[in-house]
């Protein structure tokens, strides 16, 4: 058996050291083009991913407003929107520093896929919420922010987060320390709801396992992975269509983090 | 339809969020308190075109003016869009008030022409022109009054032509004009013209077809035709066999297993076995059933590949032609799934208008566009419009010390009992008292069904586990009462012993019968409810439909106050007896627009989910 074997191996010993050119090129190639494919996906994706900043909100809170005065200055006449867009903000003049807004749209049928879609490249999140109207709002408010918070990827990358309280022009309008309150008690009634909500169909829990912020204290927007500001911004600015939006806290935190 | 531009947000708003947003595109107009909006989509640029004027007019011209405007429109700022910013477009100054005042005259002016149209007289048609010899078709007394009575609804219906007519005019020139001294032909003589020649069309075409009538109808004397089953006596249709009806012989004895009808539990007879109590982590999931992912070898491979290429040499646009095959399929598709057929039909129109004329990319096929449209869509429609989450309010409404009272209603045997069971369970679980109210006061049974429930839930969480409260209380007078009273008197009860929630049971109803459901919209709009919630079977197919739009009407009819409560959720039951047709959550959600709270899975007090809108589309796509 081992005489059979032999000048097998024998073959095979002298065929490697010494393999035909033809077939050695072609290894040659083929790891050559591996080798470049690894490295441009690494780079594109090292590229790509997380450059956008995105933002989001509820219906009416005012982004699509905000996209337009951070991109234009100019006021701009708007309609819920079905898509998203995206354009590149230069932060300011001189550096050359530079990220891609992505406004997406706000009402419940299309958030949560547009959502899934984007988080992926989020660096920031900007969640815009309507301060006129958050009395009114705030359990809903609540549980977008919930659901934007529990998504493992955003936990995975923890973008920086700012929750912009838009519509300050109008005098109703509440505070950031409020709103930052509320937003703490609700979300703390929301990891019990959520997590006690009935199983979902196919064996994933609604709440997702991700338990958000310290199991035995209350809930405090510190405990979160990412960092989390809050500023108080108008879109529409106190002057109405003609003036400048007030929005430097906004321009601020976004020189920051580009 | 002049007006200051922020007026026209909130309509637009509305149309947006009511049709666009939930797949109504089938249909283009919309109507929104007085005003009466008609779109047009353009998918190429992903344009959306609104025209708004007062409900009370008709304008006819609304249809041709969005066409020029879009057409105008798309022209003139063609660069624009080719940048395919968002910059762009938001820089871009889009200075079209001028010219759409312009297509606004036109169109008007070319509906004013239409306005009157006199009756001609005999002497003006063109009929009088044409000798009568050309008059007489090739076939006798029918043709011509076909041409007489066409010419006739063709001169009354003049007044309401108005799009077809200008482009007509435009087309109509070309035609000859068979009596050539009159230089100056009314529209509406060109229009009898087109007519005539497109019947000389037709007639000479259906000659051939034609010839064998004449002869039929030339025999004297008709002969009786036979029809194959008619006229022939009843007893040549009688197939049944005779001798069978009444006697013993006819079904055969069935051999009845007892051990098998009964159950295979070894049994003490009469003996009522208590529930195994399962805790919520280790409940077990009813998994939707997935299929093993075979290898997908498409029926269509060969046309799939053509297209693939087709795809691949040019980014070509999708039009309706091309699209008509593959949702027509999907139609079918989404039917044989349990989807209610015009539930189907309208989202597969919805779907082929949000696509048509949009430009494919590269390596994509039709199919695979549509599919990926029809999805999201689908998605789109099971994404709750509103906030599902029953505990948050249960605790703000305990916080006000009041009861927070759901009330479930619905057709016969759809489950209302058992899922109020299940969600009392629930509710318990977390730690909330729950009095239920049982009105069900006509089915035999009702109120003992319920107290039994009422017994396990209280052996399965006792009192001394929770505090010294009961957790669950029965409030019942009986039957034959009036169900509005015992709810009210439900509902004051849980106030005064300080009760959580008050689930109140209805008694199954068909939605035909009107005294009962103008009893239930009675009950529903005297409680006034937190939550109401209509409870559906999955099994249900294109009764769903029926069933919730006449349960909302009766709501909504019978209820005095402005806003008048609807159903405000679904519960969607015996979800474990359909493999993979859930189209009956999309037929429901469709219709209400409202969420779909719970899900019911089995008929042990576990078998409570809530929807996953992915894993049911997932399982309506697959194949």
């Amino acid at each position: 058996m081992a005489g059979t074997l032999e000048p097998h191996l024998e073959a095979l010993r002298r065929e490697l050291p010494s393999p035909s050119p033809a077939v050695l090129s072609v290894l040659l190639a083929l790891l050559a083009v591996a080798i470049t494919f690894l490295i441009w996906r690494f780079v594109l994706g090292r590229r790509s991913s997380r450059k956008a900043v995105l933002l989001l909100g509820l219906c009416d809170a005012g982004k699509t407003l905000l996209f337009a005065r951070l991109l234009t200055g100019r006021y701009r006449d708007t309609q819920t929107s079905i898509t998203d867009s995206s354009a590149v903000y230069r932060v300011s003049k001189d550096k050359s520093a530079n990220v891609t807004l992505i406004d997406l749209p706000g009402h419940e049928s299309l958030r949560l896929q547009f959502l899934e879609r984007f988080k992926a490249a989020a660096r920031a999140i900007v969640f815009v919420v309507d301060s006129v109207a958050f009395q009114r709002e705030v359990k809903d408010v609540a549980e977008f922010l919930y659901q934007v918070l529990v998504d493992s990827t955003v936990l995975k990358n923890a973008p920086a987060l700012l929750i912009a309280c838009n519509k300050q022009d109008v005098t109703m309008a509440k505070s950031a320390k409020l709103i930052q309150q509320q937003l703490e008690k609700e979300l703390n009634t929301l990891r019990v709801t959520r997590s006690a909500a009935p199983t979902s169909l196919d064996g994933s829990a609604t709440g997702g396992p991700a338990q958000l912020g310290k199991k035995g204290k209350d809930f405090d927007f510190s405990q979160l992975p990412m960092k989390v500001e809050f500023v108080e911004c108008s879109a529409r600015g106190s002057k109405g269509e003609e003036g400048d939006a007030d929005f430097e806290g906004l321009e601020k935190w976004l020189a920051k983090i580009a | 339809v002049q007006g200051p531009a922020a007026a026209a947000t909130a309509p637009v708003n509305a149309l947006i969020r009511s049709v666009l947003l939930q797949e109504r595109g089938g249909n283009n107009s919309f109507t929104h308190e007085a005003l009466t909006l008609k779109y047009k989509l353009d998918n190429q640029f992903e344009l959306v075109f609104v025209v708004g004027f007062q409900k009370i007019l008709t304008l006819t011209y609304v249809d041709k003016l969005i066409d020029d405007v879009h057409k105008e429109f798309r022209d003139k700022y063609r660069n624009e869009f080719q940048q395919k910013g968002a910059l762009g477009l938001l820089n871009g100054t889009f200075d079209f008030k001028d010219d759409f005042m312009r297509l606004l005259r036109d169109a008007e002016e070319s509906s004013k022409v239409r306005a009157p149209t006199v009756m001609k007289t005999f002497e003006q048609s063109l009929k009088s022109q044409k000798t009568v010899k050309c008059m007489i078709e090739t076939r006798g007394e029918k043709p011509k009054e076909k041409v007489k009575n066409k010419k006739n609804k063709g001169s009354k219906k003049e007044g309401i032509e108005a799009v077809a007519a200008p482009g007509k005019a435009s087309v109509g020139e070309k035609q000859p004009s068979a009596a050539g001294e009159k230089e100056e032909l009314t529209k509406d003589e060109i229009l009898q013209k087109n007519r005539e020649e497109f019947f000389k069309r037709h007639m000479k075409a259906g000659e051939k077809s034609r010839s064998p009538k004449p002869e039929a109808q030339k025999e004297k004397g008709k002969k009786p035709r036979v029809w194959d089953l008619g006229n022939s006596n009843a007893k040549v249709l009688d197939y049944s066999n005779s001798a069978t009806n009444g006697s013993a012989e006819a079904c055969p004895v069935e051999e009845f297993d007892p051990d098998v009808a009964l159950g295979d539990r070894n049994r003490e007879p009469g003996r009522l076995y208590d529930l195994e109590y399962e805790s919520d982590d280790e409940a077990e999931e009813e998994k939707v059933i997935q299929n093993p992912s075979k290898p997908s070898t498409k029926k269509g491979g060969l046309g799939g590949m053509f297209g693939m290429l087709k795809g691949l040499v040019g980014s070509k646009s999708l039009t309706r032609e091309d699209m008509d095959p593959v949702l027509e399929k999907m139609k079918d598709h989404l039917i044989a799934k349990n989807v209610a057929a015009e539930i189907a039909v309208q989202l597969c129109e919805s779907v082929a208008k949000k696509l048509e004329g949009k430009v494919m990319g590269t390596f994509t096929t039709v199919t695979s566009t549509v599919k990926q449209a029809l999805q999201e869509a689908l998605v789109q429609i099971l994404q709750p419009q509103r906030r599902v989450d029953v505990l948050r309010d249960v605790m703000d409404a305990q916080r006000h010390r009041r009861p927070y009272v759901v009330t479930f209603c619905g057709v016969n045997g759809v489950g209302k009992s058992t899922n109020l069971a299940k969600i009392s369970f629930w509710l318990i679980e977390n730690g909330f008292s729950v009095l239920i109210a049982a009105c069900d006061t006509f089915r035999a049974g009702a109120v003992e069904q319920l107290r039994t429930h009422t017994r396990r839930l209280n052996a399965l969480h006792p009192p001394e586990s929770h505090g010294g409260r009961t957790m669950v209380q029965l409030y019942e007078k009986g039957y034959g009462k009036d169900a509005a009273g015992i709810a009210m008197e439900a509902i004051s009860y849980a106030r005064n012993q300080g009760f959580d929630v008050v689930l109140v049971d209805t008694a199954g109803r068909m939605q035909d019968n009107a005294p009962l459901m103008t009893a239930l919209a009675k009950l529903i709009a005297v409680n006034a409810p937190d939550l109401v919630l209509f409870v559906g079977e999955a099994l249900v197919g294109n009764e769903a439909v029926d069933q919730l739009v006449k349960f909302n009407k009766a709501l909504a009819d019978h209820s005095m106050a402005q806003t008048p409560r609807l159903i405000d959720g679904i519960v969607l039951t015996k979800f474990d007896t359909i493999d993979d047709k859930v189209g009956a959550a999309i037929s429901m959600t469709y219709i209400t627009s409202k969420p779909i709270v719970f899900v019911g899975t089995g008929q042990t007090y576990c078998d409570l989910r809530s929807l996953n809108a992915k894993a049911v589309v997932a399982a309506l796509m697959k194949a």
